[in-house]
């Protein structure tokens, strides 16, 4: 069952934390409308290969602390990242986590959800970007996505080769 | 029966899920409507600044160095220039000294109430990037610094922003061209006004209120008119970059360039304006609380004054 586990204890609050680094990068205006959604996509990794480990509360501070960057609303990016988390949990009986594609099944759908719930609320609250650029990091996200989890691989070591049961 | 159990320790998932729905909706909601989560904002931001921080520091080290070792002959004819600058602006000080004496004298006669010098502090910003459809940055100056929410911050001589939250050791500045944000503008030519609305895009404002008959051209200087009682009159903020007009509407689309350049702009001035209320004594800057509070302090006293004499009469 456990073919995987965490490289040291705290290593997916690490995982979060070089997410949040990522996401907190100075860049400039053009590249900072394809910055991929660093955070969300980690959540997913970690639901993705370590589901008994994926937690919700952690996904809901890291959301509220989105907020607080983006000075967006209280609570808005702390709901959508517990949707991602939610939703990619769901999702993982119905494909194989290891195939590239059925990956990128689970990452179009749960981050489309995210991206369009936060659209949603933005509108509502009277902060509509009203552009199509506001697609653009679901496009670099699954782009960016085969590097990323290599990286986050670090994270976490395979058990199975070397346990003899 | 206990393996299965087990093996499925997520099996509350669903209802940890609806419940933390129900906080998230409560929050924004609180959110939303007041202030009521502004410690809670205040209290995460500061948990949030160590982390900007340490992201900035190699960028912030990058400029310094390159800084450094930039060509001795640049600095030498930049050092020669700024020299020259200087002079200029001494020579300016020195005429502004006498007019300001002048205006004192005045208004000495004219039995007005001095006017209060206002203060400054410099402050650098962290150029960290927030949401991607919002102008926000964060400064390294707060409530330390007796910053307070809703000053004014200017780059320059052309205005930047206001302070939007405050923690004990940065603030965050809306800048002018935030969606969330407007200010009374006055066109320096023609002294008609307009409402400079941003618009989320870099160094862009949108002038809205424009009839289609009003005298507005290309190169436009728009300054602050001071009549929403919170930028001072007469800062230079944007100049007309675009115009039009699709026949039927009432209003123009006009477009215009802020004058402050928000991609190259990494220092800032926070003002402090004096009060009209406080205006009688040159008192040091505040945090708005203090204010607050000096404030009922005097209305109390002015209550006493008033009533107490009121028995004497009858």
């Amino acid at each position: 069952m456990h073919s995987a586990s965490l490289r040291f204890t705290g290593a997916m609050l690490a995982s979060i934390v070089l997410a949040f680094v990522f996401l907190l990068i100075p860049l400039s205006d053009t590249l900072l409308l394809w910055r991929p959604e660093w955070v969300a996509l980690a959540f997913i990794y970690w639901c993705l290969t370590l589901p008994d480990k994926a937690s919700l509360l952690m996904a809901w501070f890291a959301g509220l602390f989105i907020d607080i960057i983006f000075g967006s609303i209280l609570g808005q990016h702390a709901f959508t990242m517990i949707i991602v988390v939610y939703m990619s949990l769901r999702l993982l009986p119905r494909i194989s986590p290891n195939i590239l594609w059925h990956q990128y099944i689970v990452i179009s759908l749960v981050l489309g959800t995210y991206l369009l719930l936060n659209l949603w609320i933005m509108a509502a609250t009277g902060n509509n970007p009203a552009t199509w650029h506001y697609w653009l990091p679901l496009l670099s996200s699954l782009i960016i996505w085969p590097i990323y989890s290599w990286v986050l691989s670090w994270f976490r070591v395979e058990r199975g080769r070397f346990d003899v049961f | 029966m206990n393996d299965i159990i087990d093996n499925n320790p997520q099996s509350s998932l669903p209802f940890k899920f609806m419940l933390m729905v129900a906080v998230s909706a409560v929050i924004m909601a609180v959110d939303y409507r007041g202030t009521a989560l502004q410690p809670v904002r205040t209290a995460l931001t500061m948990f949030a600044y160590p982390l900007k921080y340490a992201v900035d520091v190699p960028f912030s080290t990058y400029r310094y160095l390159s800084d450094y070792f930039t060509d001795h002959k640049k600095m030498a004819t930049e050092n020669r220039q700024l020299r020259t600058t200087l002079n200029i602006y001494a020579a300016r000080n020195q005429k502004y000294h006498s007019i300001a004496s002048e205006n004192r004298r005045l208004r000495e006669q004219l039995n007005a109430i001095s006017a209060v010098k206002e203060h400054f502090l410099l402050a650098e910003i962290l150029s960290v990037s927030g949401n991607t459809f919002r102008r926000r940055v964060t400064i390294d100056r707060g409530a330390n610094e007796n910053i307070y929410s809703g000053q004014v911050v200017i780059a320059g001589k052309n205005i930047y922003g206001q302070i939007d939250s405050i923690a004990p050791n940065s603030a965050e500045i809306m800048q002018i061209t935030d969606t969330d944000h407007a200010i009374h503008v006055r066109n320096e030519r023609t002294k008609s006004s307009a409402l400079a609305v941003g618009t989320g895009k870099t160094n862009l404002l949108e002038l809205k209120n424009i009839e289609a008959n009003v005298d507005i051209k290309e190169g436009d200087i728009y300054v602050s008119s001071g009549l929403g009682q919170l930028y001072p009159a007469d800062y230079p903020v944007a100049v007309v970059s675009s115009i039009a007009y699709n026949s039927g509407d009432s209003f123009m689309k006009v477009m215009a360039r802020t004058l402050t350049d928000f991609t190259t702009t990494h220092e800032v001035l926070a003002i402090w304006q004096p009060k009209k209320e406080a205006i009688t004594k040159d008192i040091e800057p505040q945090s708005q609380l203090k204010k607050n509070k000096q404030k009922e302090k005097i209305k109390k006293k002015q209550k006493t004054v008033n009533t107490k004499p009121l028995p004497k009469k009858h």
